[in-house]
């Protein structure tokens, strides 16, 4: 490829002259600071990675446990305490547990500033 | 050896942003998301910053690896079917703008998106082979076969507009 005198070589060069002349790249300054924010945004995402999967778990366990809480409730029926009473006391506690967990959930989920 | 720092990444954009702008300018027409493409490309240099500097790259092989990237954002744009304003060749009906003697842009909209960034790695950068495998990823034959198509596609392009005139 040493046809330096070839036409379509000048012709394509004198356009690229061209290109560069009508359209400069964007400020240095521009792209440090975007790729800075990048940098720093992957930062925090991995450095969030473990909490995130802590806070899966936990709602995990918390479901379970909400579960486990129901299933004794409507097997065991203390004495002085009404069998309905009960099960609308647990059945409060899992609700109560449910919007907990959605509730950081939707907390987590939410982009930061 | 220590990651790029702000004064080299400066360094490495003054000396190279102009010419990886053309070329995808010249291989999407479109200056927006070719500004867009070129941010990438140096954002992810800027990324791999660590990387690049161990692997004690000269500045000819700086520029291959920016090319290289531009080259797989254009790759992954086109597979996206995000823009295509030249992804397909001009229809061999369709009206030409010979008004100046060559069209370099009609030409670049007459061929392949794979033969115009072929072409102007070769001519506008002057790379040879081996510096296009690399920039592009393909191998060193495919290069040389892909690139006489795209010389004789485009030399064929301005005998037609001559032969018009």
């Amino acid at each position: 490829m040493n046809h330096q005198n070839d036409p379509l070589r000048q012709a394509m060069r004198s356009y690229a002259a061209g290109l560069a002349s009508t359209h400069p790249a964007p400020p240095v300054s521009l792209v440090w600071f975007r790729a800075e924010r990048r940098r720093h945004q992957l930062a925090v995402e991995r450095a969030e990675r473990p909490l995130r999967m802590m806070q899966m778990l936990s709602v995990v366990f918390a479901a379970l446990a909400a579960a486990w809480m129901l299933w004794r409730a409507v097997q065991v029926d203390p004495p002085g305490m009404p069998g309905t009473g009960l099960l609308l006391m647990v059945g409060a506690g899992v609700v109560l547990i449910a919007g907990g967990c959605w509730t950081m959930l939707a907390v987590s989920r939410r982009p930061s500033s | 050896m220590a990651p790029l720092t702000e004064a080299e990444f400066e360094r490495l954009y003054e000396a190279n942003a102009g010419p990886v702008l053309g070329y995808l300018i010249a291989s999407t027409d479109r200056h927006d998301v070719a500004d867009d493409l070129l941010q990438e490309t140096f954002c992810r240099v800027l990324a791999h910053r660590a990387a690049m500097s161990q692997a004690g790259m000269d500045a000819a092989a700086q520029r291959r690896y920016l090319f290289r990237i531009a080259t797989n954002l254009l790759r992954d744009r086109w597979r996206g079917r995000e823009d295509q304003p030249f992804s397909e060749p001009a229809e061999a009906g369709e009206s030409r703008n010979f008004e100046a003697s060559i069209d370099v842009h009609a030409m670049l909209r007459h061929l392949k998106p794979r033969e115009r960034e072929l072409l102007w790695l070769a001519y506008v950068e002057g790379m040879d082979h081996a510096e296009i495998a690399a920039a592009t990823g393909l191998n060193r034959l495919s290069v040389r076969t892909l690139l006489f198509r795209a010389r004789s596609r485009a030399k064929q392009f301005f005998s037609a507009g001559r032969e018009a005139q």
